[in-house]
């Protein structure tokens, strides 16, 4: 949008530059960088096609979030993110996952190696039968060798960011399962910028938490979002709208639609998408 | 837009109905305020006056209980998309409404004033009738394509405003006119004024009303637009 | 008595003396008497069991001479030193053969042999060797080993009773791996683990507990082994910390006690019974602890 164009509208707004200027983050816009570009995916179990034909782009550093009705893939397509499928024989991938240059899905290169780039949350907080510390320390001790001073550091800001070191700054050697089912969640997650990926995917991670672990667990991941590739899978379209910047909707292993949370929410392009929304799906 | 299937919830989609359905209630109420309130401006019937004065609760009401319930819906329902831009429609259309009431009572109060003068001097003027019909006519209209939810339609009534703006005017120059004629005139022409005024007014909000019918159809905010760039925005869909 | 569901109590049939509540209550004391009759019969024995053991046993036990004198000739004073020696070193080498094939082996099972023949297949085999006769597995031995060595020994035990150990640890280390939630290995794939420090680092220490349990109740189990013994390591009446040597162990020394005339043999022999019964009363009762504990 050249200055005279700027100037001329100036008096007389249209709705263009209205938009335009309220909104600089359209999908399009120089603020959107793709940080996976997903094309043509198709996904199986066994016999069973469970997404087609997925194209799509991921933007870096942003939130973007997958809804849809249960059975409908997109917990499916998170996991073929880190090739979380290899550890299932009879699951296969055909199509193209692009991560930074690199197609995922038939990469030569070791899979671990992929997997420490891009962290994973799960629904049930899944913490190690061990120490917090060790809990943390194992995933960092994987690729680094680092002393014990520099250790306890790594160990210290994670929990910091997690918004637990408070809470735990005093019982590290205790079980990382004797923690509560929001702060579990919240040590995997410091367990998952320990290692310092530049992917996270978290899969519905705050189903099994009540609403005040629920709201700590979004605050952090609006913090994380100034450094990290967000990508959530919920089935709750408020948490969705609250935490992301980007929307995905998808049925029956279809993407429908994709754009900016807010377009999606107030003014959605398809009329399936519009259905679910509001609730008058089937 | 529109729902090809109704909400899973029975209990929304009777609110969401009741809602609208009270929005067009309060609508018809205002238009016949408005006809009533002319029609004392021009005949002096007193007890018109006293019925447009007391229906004005009647019209406060409507938009009490309006909004009281779109607050409800929004607590409840967390609404989304169009059904979002239903609720914030709506309650934006109530205060317009509303307003419109305001401006009827205040012309047949000044109806009664100008009366006690001697009526005459209104039947002088009847470009402020003209311009309340197509005041009525735009409301009409609006909340036709509230009901219809009919943006086309909406953007009708857009073009309208104009008119009304040019009858204003001619009738202020006239009343200039009758006043430097006959300085006796001057209270009973300021009040012509006024009541000239609250019509421009009752047109301008009509115009937001069907400003908010295209928000809620296309999701496009169309407030402070001029009318082409409108009608562009309108066809591209 | 209505079709139409009504609430509670408003047609009044919900009382102490509606038929078929009354009828249900006297099925279900019926069945209650029964089952407690039927815990009283099987208790019963196994009271009958310990106390015979203790009673009989008990003098024996008493007597300090019992540890630290060796198996005498019928009519002279003795103990069984020997024998809970030769049983302490044969059951502790049984068990650290068996244990690392039975972890790994029920590790393959769990982790890498979800589906496939082999695993299949490796299973069916297992649960057959875990309910073969273990005298089967003492013949085996004999005729694979002892006949080719020439002599009786105490590796030779060892081994029948590492090939009783196996097949248990191979079932519990299975059954305990896979109820290791699959969410937990994926979480430490997930941060770029390689399989084997998955299963090492994380998988068998959610597991520990119960494959300790699992190794518990095998040296439960091959404590009171007499069969296998019999054609491999056989006995020995003295003093011998030889492995290759015949070696003297707690159940062939009692089966032979027990079966001869002499009076003062029976009385060891009950307390090597009562001996035994209460080691493996104990590893029970500790293995159930244990896991109760982190559970």
């Amino acid at each position: 949008m050249n200055a005279t164009n700027a100037s001329i509208a100036r008096d007389r707004p249209t709705i263009h530059t209205a938009v335009r200027r309220a909104d600089p983050q359209a999908p399009g816009a120089a603020d959107f960088k793709p940080k996976f570009r997903i094309r043509a995916l198709n996904f199986y179990y066994g016999g069973f096609h469970a997404l087609k034909n997925i194209t799509m782009e991921i933007p870096e550093r942003k939130v973007t979030a997958f809804i849809g009705p249960s059975g409908c893939g997109k917990s499916t397509l998170l996991r073929t993110f880190n090739r979380m499928y290899s550890l299932y024989p009879d699951q296969r991938a055909e199509g193209e996952i692009v991560l930074d240059g690199e197609d995922l899905v038939t990469t030569r290169r070791d899979v671990s190696l992929i997997r420490a780039r891009i962290g994973m949350v799960f629904q049930k907080p899944t913490p190690f039968p061990m120490s917090i510390y060790e809990n943390i320390a194992f995933g960092v001790r994987l690729f680094e060798d680092l002393s014990r001073r520099d250790m306890d550091e790594r160990v210290e800001s994670v929990l910091a960011r997690a918004a637990l070191w408070d809470e735990v700054k005093d019982k590290l050697q205790q079980s990382g399962q004797s923690l509560s089912g929001g702060q579990q969640q919240r040590l995997c997650i410091a367990r998952c910028i320990a290692v310092q990926p530049d992917v996270l995917l978290l899969d519905e991670p705050c189903s099994a938490l009540d609403p005040i672990s629920t709201a700590r667990v979004e605050e952090l991941i609006a913090e994380l979002k100034s450094d990290y590739t967000v990508v959530i899978v919920t089935h709750n379209m408020q948490q969705a709208a609250r935490v992301s910047d980007y929307t995905a909707y998808m049925y029956l292993g279809e993407l429908i639609e994709f754009g900016r949370t807010d377009e999606v929410f107030i003014k959605p392009k398809k009329m399936q998408t519009e259905d679910y929304i509001t609730g008058r799906f089937g | 837009m529109g729902a090809s299937t109704e909400h899973i919830s029975k209990q929304f989609e009777a609110d969401l109905g009741s809602t609208r359905t009270s929005v067009l209630q309060m609508g018809g109420l205002v238009e016949a305020q408005i006809l009533a309130a002319i029609d004392a401006f021009g005949g002096g019937d007193a007890a018109l006056v006293t019925q447009v004065i007391d229906n004005e609760r009647r019209v406060n009401g409507y938009e009490v209980a309006i909004d009281g319930a779109c607050n409800h819906i929004v607590v409840k329902r967390q609404p989304a998309a169009s059904d979002l831009r239903l609720i914030m429609g709506i309650s934006k259309i109530v205060t317009d409404l509303e307003r419109i009431g305001d401006e009827a009572e205040k012309i047949a109060r000044m109806a009664r004033a100008i009366h006690e003068h001697g009526g005459h001097h209104a039947q002088r003027f009847p470009g402020v009738r003209h311009a309340a019909q197509i005041a009525v006519r735009m409301l009409r209209e609006g909340l036709d394509a509230f009901a219809r939810l009919d943006a086309v339609a909406a953007a009708e009534v857009l073009k309208e405003d104009s008119a009304i703006d040019q009858e204003f005017t001619s009738v202020l120059r006239q009343l200039i006119t009758y006043m430097m004629e006959d300085p006796r005139t001057i209270t009973p022409a300021l009040e012509i004024v006024w009541v000239a005024k609250a019509v421009e007014r009752i047109g301008d909000h009509a115009k937001n009303l069907a400003e908010q019918v295209i928000y809620i159809v296309k999701g496009t905010d169309v407030r402070h637009t001029a009318f082409a760039d409108v009608e562009r925005e309108l066809a591209r869909e | 008595m209505s079709a139409v569901p009504h609430p509670a109590g408003t047609a009044g049939v919900v009382h102490a003396g509606n038929r078929l509540y009354r009828s249900r209550k006297r099925v279900n004391f019926m069945l209650l008497g029964i089952s407690g009759l039927a815990l009283a019969f099987g208790l019963f024995w196994l009271v009958w069991i310990l106390g015979t053991l203790l009673y009989e046993g008990g003098t024996a036990l008493a007597r300090a001479s019992l540890y630290y004198q060796m198996t005498p000739p019928p009519g002279s004073d003795g103990g069984l030193a020997n024998a809970i020696v030769g049983s302490l070193l044969m059951v502790g080498a049984g068990t650290l053969l068996g244990t690392p094939v039975g972890i790994l082996a029920g590790t393959y099972l769990a982790e890498y042999g979800r589906s496939g023949w082999l695993a299949s297949a490796t299973r069916f085999l297992n649960d057959v060797l875990l309910s073969a006769p273990s005298i089967v597995i003492g013949l085996f031995v004999y005729s694979v080993f002892v006949a080719r060595v020439g002599h009786f020994s105490a590796w030779a035990g060892s081994l029948a009773l590492a090939l009783i150990v196996i097949p248990v640890i191979v079932r519990t280390t299975d059954d305990m791996l896979k109820l290791v939630p699959n969410s937990l290995r994926e979480a430490a794939m997930a941060l770029g683990a390689p399989v084997w420090k998955m299963i090492t680092l994380v998988t068998y220490r959610a597991a520990r507990t119960g494959i300790v349990t699992g190794i518990l109740l095998a040296v439960a189990r091959i404590s009171g082994e007499t069969a296998p013994l019999l054609f491999t390591a056989l006995n020995n009446q003295f003093w011998s910390t030889n492995m290759d040597a015949p070696m003297s162990n707690l159940p062939v020394v009692i089966f032979q006690f027990a079966m001869s005339p002499y009076q003062d043999w029976h009385r060891l022999a009950w307390g090597g019974a009562a001996l035994i019964t209460i080691a493996v009363l104990v590893l029970n009762i500790f293995a159930r602890a244990l896991f109760r504990k982190t559970d």
